[in-house]
């Protein structure tokens, strides 16, 4: 089973985002800010973790910084309130990119894609 | 003693005398006046006198002595009047071009005044001139203006010209000005770009006389020691006169005359007076020289004016936009997220509602919040189309891929999109983020609200632009109904309510790429956008829907 961090700083889009993604088999864990997250990080191993990118005081972007920086082996999908972020070159760091929505459809696909690459990427030992 | 002339009576009949002429009747009865204005130089009175002084008598040599220094004191009288004369003229020429060049600020007019001034005959008569500008970047003496005849057959004309028409000093400037300064430039033009001289070359004749600030006459030039050969070959005489130009101690410039045509001699009086010219000349040159710069330096001030206007009101629009951008930024984080906490726990209810009977108030929800979220998105648009990014693109790409953007959408619809790549078609210079919303939004619109149809797009090359047509054959759109699509937040019965299409108009229209809408009485609607392909390229005509 995939493992998932989800960071958001609205506990009712972590509750939700809980709800669906373990209703599509994954094994998720949630955090509201940076300091939770890099406290559930070193708790554990995650296979993928998606990251909200206005975070009250705090910024997404820093934390997939860090992210990229110590568990480049770990892809990070951005899901934000924001499409335009999607140009800013900080956020190409990222494995994906989706505009929160109400459907989850898309958030779901972008997640089975990345995952399927990094397997496909550990297949051939990259 | 019998005495041969008049002198001696009282009153005399015309003809006794032959210095006295018709006109000259008044004398006739005045002997004071007759023996000192006409007397004294006349034949018979010298006869008188001769035997006056054979007669032996003892006053004879004192009166001989008295006359002739009487005759040396007259001569020596008229000409100090003559020269008085002269110099009355001198004044009043001087004051004349004084007068002209004091009221003068444009540096033409200047030139003109005082190169007439030194080739006119009622000025100091020189056959030709020339003048020389001191350039201060490059530190040389260059070449601008020459005045005069170059052959004795044009010179002939000119003087001919001149005397015939009379004029004064400043009707020839106009009239130099008006109508021969820039044949005149255009004459010496071969003699005046190789009159160049630098202001480092100190040996020059011409850089010398500049720095004696004094003029110099340069007689025997083709042999003179300080006269470089090729100068004086240039000039094609041997003797010409050279005038610095000098104001507040600063060099303006040189003027170099010479009588290339009557080579009368140029004498030191010519020198003298020229030398009282030059100066006011030299004045008036840099004056308006100055008033020259003034005027750029204030075009300069005018326009940096202008541009400071236009710089603080485009900070004022930024400002305006920045807020728009803040608050739709609020929008966004504000109400996308309870939008998506809505809508998302009502789908996740839906899975578990198979037999719950509020199960048509949880589609709805979702519903409501779909729509919500397509206005969010549309009003995100808008906020992103205030700052548009162009670039070079290759519109059969960025239309495929918009179509894939919203092929899950066509699905549902069952709806179809056609579109063949045209090869060979140049990049398109446009904000591609915008065009691709663009042809989304219009395939959308035309698809909403209806089960199936299909919607064709089409693209080709007309000159600079790409012509993009996108087209639904069987859709037919009232004038009210196209009007009503093309107004933000407008409703139709059929395509749905929003920005889109208002949106999409106001994008292309504010970016001058003309956006029109053709939907005739019978049915089809095309919609057709029209992109450069050049960066140049302005596109201002505004097309709108009819």
């Amino acid at each position: 089973m995939n493992r998932l961090l989800v960071v958001d700083d609205e506990a009712n889009i972590r509750l939700l985002y809980a709800e669906e993604l373990k209703d599509e088999g994954y094994d998720v864990v949630t955090a509201g800010s940076i300091a939770e997250a890099t406290e559930k990080l070193q708790g554990g191993s995650f296979d993928l973790a998606v990251l909200d990118i206005k975070l009250k005081n705090e910024s997404g972007i820093e934390l997939l910084q860090k992210l990229v920086k110590e568990r480049h082996e770990m892809p990070v999908i951005l899901c934000s309130a924001f499409s335009c972020y999607k140009d800013d070159f900080s956020a190409w760091l990222a494995d994906g990119y989706v505009v929160k929505s109400g459907d989850l459809s898309e958030l779901k696909q972008e997640i089975a894609r990345v995952l399927a690459k990094k397997a496909q990427k550990a297949k051939v030992g990259l | 003693m019998e005495w041969e002339c008049c002198w001696n009576r009282s009153v005399i009949e015309l003809g006794d005398c032959p210095n006295i002429l018709e006109g000259d009747e008044d004398l006739l009865d005045s002997p004071r006046r007759r023996i000192l204005e006409k007397c004294s130089d006349c034949e018979r009175f010298r006869r008188d006198l001769d035997h006056f002084q054979d007669s032996g008598h003892p006053l004879a040599p004192v009166f001989s002595l008295v006359h002739s220094e009487y005759q040396r004191q007259r001569l020596h009288i008229q000409s100090l009047i003559s020269f008085l004369d002269n110099k009355t003229l001198e004044i009043r020429f001087l004051h004349e071009l004084g007068s002209v060049l004091q009221s003068s600020v444009d540096l033409e007019e200047v030139l003109s005044v005082a190169l007439t001034a030194i080739t006119a005959g009622k000025g100091f008569g020189m056959n030709r001139a020339f003048l020389l500008m001191t350039e201060r970047e490059h530190a040389v003496l260059r070449g601008y203006l020459g005045i005069g005849p170059r052959n004795l057959e044009e010179a002939s004309h000119i003087w001919q010209e001149v005397s015939s028409q009379d004029m004064d000093l400043q009707t020839l400037a106009q009239n130099f000005r008006q109508n021969k300064l820039s044949a005149e430039r255009a004459k010496f033009h071969d003699i005046l770009e190789r009159l160049t001289v630098p202001l480092s070359a100190t040996g020059h004749i011409v850089v010398k006389a500049l720095d004696s600030k004094k003029p110099m006459l340069v007689e025997d030039a083709f042999h003179h020691p300080d006269v470089d050969p090729s100068f004086a070959a240039l000039l094609g005489v041997d003797t010409f006169l050279l005038m610095p130009l000098i104001s507040r101690n600063r060099r303006v410039g040189m003027i170099i005359a010479d009588n290339c045509i009557t080579h009368r001699r140029i004498t030191d009086e010519d020198m003298h007076s020229m030398e009282t010219f030059a100066f006011p000349v030299a004045f008036a040159i840099e004056r308006a020289a100055l008033y020259d710069r003034l005027q750029v330096e204030l075009n300069r001030v005018t326009e940096a004016g202008v541009k400071l206007k236009e710089q603080q009101e485009l900070i004022v629009r930024m400002e305006k936009m920045a807020l728009v951008g803040r608050i739709t930024s609020s929008i966004a984080h504000s109400i996308r997220n309870p939008l998506m906490i809505i809508g998302g726990f009502a789908r996740s209810m839906l899975k578990n509602s198979e037999n719950d009977p509020r199960r048509d108030f949880i589609e709805s929800i979702i519903t409501e919040t779909r729509q919500l979220e397509g206005v969010l998105d549309e009003i995100l648009n808008y906020s992103d189309s205030l700052y548009p990014t162009r670039d070079y693109w290759d519109i059969n790409q960025l239309i495929e891929s918009a179509v894939r953007d919203i092929q899950d959408r066509l699905v549902a619809s069952g709806a179809e999109c056609r579109f063949s790549p045209q090869p060979g078609l140049p990049l398109v210079y446009v904000d591609y983020k915008q065009v691709s919303y663009c042809v989304r939004t219009i395939v959308s619109s035309d698809i909403d609200g209806r089960d199936g149809g299909a919607v064709t797009i089409r693209v080709h090359q007309q000159d600079d632009t790409i012509h993009l047509h996108i087209e639904d054959p069987r859709r037919i759109v009232s004038a009210d109904e196209l009007e009503a699509l093309l107004t933000p937040f407008g409703i139709t019965h059929d395509m749905g309510s929003g920005l889109g299409l208002a949106l999409c108009r106001t994008m292309l229209e504010k970016h001058g790429l003309p956006f029109l809408v053709v939907a005739p009485p019978q049915g089809g609607i095309t919609y057709r956008i029209i992109l450069p392909t050049r960066k140049e390229e302005d596109h201002h005509e505004q097309t709108t829907g009819s």
